[in-house]
């Protein structure tokens, strides 16, 4: 019984670090740039076939394709702030919503186009490995992903409260009228944003390839979970989001174990619900916009 | 705005519904009659997408939701009770408007994207919830509706003309509803809610009552489209019914077409349902993904470049050729 419970806790707690990539730059974008970016699961895609292709064509590891799928996605993202979102930042919501909204569907669908619907996956030599501890199975893939995730979010939080340009990200994110008046360029600091939040996701597809298969949907699966995990974190709060992320991994793994395997989406979706039925400020305080 | 119906208008209306009318007498092609019947069927879920997130701004991507409400209580009624669909249209228009009442309570908590998220996230959910309950509504693998031929009193027709009117008959009452909303101090008021909502409160609005009626409205005329295109289709099952796709063309065509105006949905669909069956003739249906890499493309460029959409580029083109036309409210 015991061993159950905290084998669905550990499943759930490693999946949660990759959650918590995506919320992370989820959370980040809304808290600096004041908009939800619906395309972040497309990056998580782009990600996985980044990787998948350097491991296919090149034999490259997808752990070290993070180093090229990082930079990469870094620069879209500063792209994307600086070409598109830039043009619909205003009072109004309608533009930024289907802006991004947009973006996701012509990714998913490119996807759809070029690499077809099938399902890619790298096989790597840790790929079915697993460290057993106390009769707990602890996946290796899994467990690396894990760890990377945990220290690229402690990497984050250093940025943002060491340096200069993270203290203006995170005074822009508190009032962004008052930043701008201390001298912080906007747009500069909304290119860093996207840029990182990018990166993240992109490292989580990394992160994913070596256990999880790349398809043009799968943007899907995550990015739902990371919009759950982000109103349940408090939206553009980047503790909140991790937080809430390694909740929302544990509480889908406990649905899996307990209520059956395709319940898992269930119990985000209860979670959501119930979350903004209650706390719809989320837990980690402050208002909700 | 004037309370007068502009003698104009009112003829060219006319005109309009006749050619309507008249189309399927013209065309014989059932092919055609099937695109025909898309392009209303689209235009009637994206007017009433409209009047809720079109005039009160509030940005459903949940639309599926009210659609698959529909189409399964009508069918459910139909099999196991063997009530007409008619009948069943409207039961589901009255289960979808209830339904919206704890969505919308729920929904309502978040505004901006995170509303339309929540949307996402309710009618993803009842989708679960239809495919998990099969011995309720037949899981996943959904059921076909029988065929009983010619029998117009349980809305199933012979020949494609027939389902032609009927789809046209809706589109049309949409088109009245809006009208009619649009003239009236409500559409000031819902239009007051998207520009500015606690603006709007300040000033007496009763922003969270105006949301759910205009929300129940919306959802009501949703699930009529459900119920017909169930019966069109002879078929029903859970990714249909609730697919995401409904949810995104029901906004999609209203914000192509001009967000917040009468028309605009309608010409939006006949805008991207054309597009979408050209590229169908041209590159065959073999390449997935096509028709919404298109869609997202267009989407894009009317979000960049005009915001407010097709009617927005012809009351530019009216202003610019036409000359001193009279600027309308």
């Amino acid at each position: 019984m015991f061993e159950t419970v905290a084998q669905a806790v550990i499943n759930g707690l490693l999946i949660g670090g990759i959650y918590a990539l995506v919320s992370i730059g989820v959370t980040l974008i809304f808290g600096v740039v004041k908009i939800v970016n619906f395309a972040q699961g497309e990056f998580v895609m782009i990600g996985m076939y980044i990787s998948f292709f350097l491991a296919n064509q090149y034999g490259i590891d997808p752990l070290l394709s993070l180093f090229v799928t990082m930079p990469v996605l870094f620069v879209m993202g500063v792209l994307i702030q600086h070409f598109l979102i830039r043009r619909v930042l205003g009072p109004n919501d309608m533009p930024q919503i289907f802006l991004t909204f947009a973006l996701s569907l012509l990714l998913l669908n490119l996807a759809l186009m070029l690499f077809s619907a099938n399902y890619r996956t790298v096989h790597t030599s840790y790929s079915d490995e697993a460290f057993h501890v106390g009769g707990l199975y602890i996946p290796e893939a899994k467990l690396i992903a894990f760890v990377v995730a945990m220290a690229l979010s402690g990497l984050l939080w250093l940025f943002l409260h060491t340096t200069d340009l993270g203290k203006a990200m995170r005074a822009a994110s508190q009032n962004r009228d008052v930043a701008m008046l201390m001298g912080i360029n906007p747009n500069r600091v909304f290119c860093v944003a996207l840029g990182i939040a990018l990166a993240l996701a992109g490292a989580a597809g990394s992160l994913l390839m070596p256990f999880y298969s790349a398809y043009p949907f799968v943007g899907q699966v995550f990015v739902l979970m990371a919009f759950v995990a982000v109103v349940l974190g408090t939206l553009g709060n980047v503790m909140g989001a991790l937080i809430a992320s390694l909740m929302m991994g544990i509480a889908e793994s406990l649905g899996i174990q307990y209520v059956g395997a395709d319940s898992g989406q269930i119990v985000v979706f209860a979670m959501l619900l119930l979350t903004l039925a209650f706390k719809p400020t989320g837990l980690g305080g402050g208002r909700a916009r | 705005m004037t309370q007068t119906i502009n003698p104009r208008h009112a003829i060219l209306m006319a005109i309009g519904i006749a050619i309507l009318i008249g189309l399927p007498m013209v065309v014989k092609s059932s092919f055609a009659i099937d695109i025909f019947v898309r392009i209303l069927l689209f235009a009637f879920i994206g007017t009433a997408w409209n009047l809720m997130g079109g005039y009160a701004k509030q940005l459903s991507l949940g639309h599926a939701a009210y659609f698959g409400l529909g189409a399964y209580t009508s069918t459910l009624l139909e099999i196991n009770y063997n009530v007409s669909p008619w009948l069943g249209m409207v039961a589901g228009g009255v289960v979808a408007a209830l339904a919206s009442l704890p969505i919308g309570w729920l929904c309502f908590r978040l505004r901006g994207p995170y509303f339309t998220i929540a949307t996402i996230a309710t009618a993803q959910a009842l989708m679960l919830i239809f495919l998990k309950f099969r011995d309720f509504a037949w899981g996943a693998e959904g059921t076909t509706i029988p065929n009983l031929g010619a029998a117009p009193l349980m809305m199933q027709f012979e020949n494609k003309d027939s389902y032609y009117y009927v789809v046209l008959g809706l589109l049309l009452i949409s088109l009245l509803i809006t009208w009619l909303i649009e003239r009236s101090w409500i559409g000031n008021y819902l239009v007051a809610i998207g520009e500015d909502e606690d603006a709007a409160e300040a000033i007496g609005v009763n922003a969270p009552k105006m949301k759910r009626d205009i929300y129940m409205i919306s959802a009501f005329l949703t699930a009529l489209a459900g119920t017909f295109y169930t019966q069109y289709i002879y078929f029903i099952d859970p990714a249909t019914a609730f697919s995401f796709n409904i949810s995104i063309e029901a906004a999609l065509v209203a914000i192509v077409g001009g967000i917040g105006t009468l028309w605009g949905p309608l010409i939006g669909t006949v805008l991207l349902e054309t597009t979408s069956t050209l590229l169908q003739s041209w590159l065959g249906s073999s390449i997935g993904g096509i028709q919404l890499t298109v869609y997202s493309l267009i989407l894009m460029a009317v979000i960049l470049w005009r915001p407010t959409g097709l009617m927005g580029m012809i009351g530019e083109f009216r202003q610019r050729y036409a000359g001193r036309a009279p600027a309308r409210a």
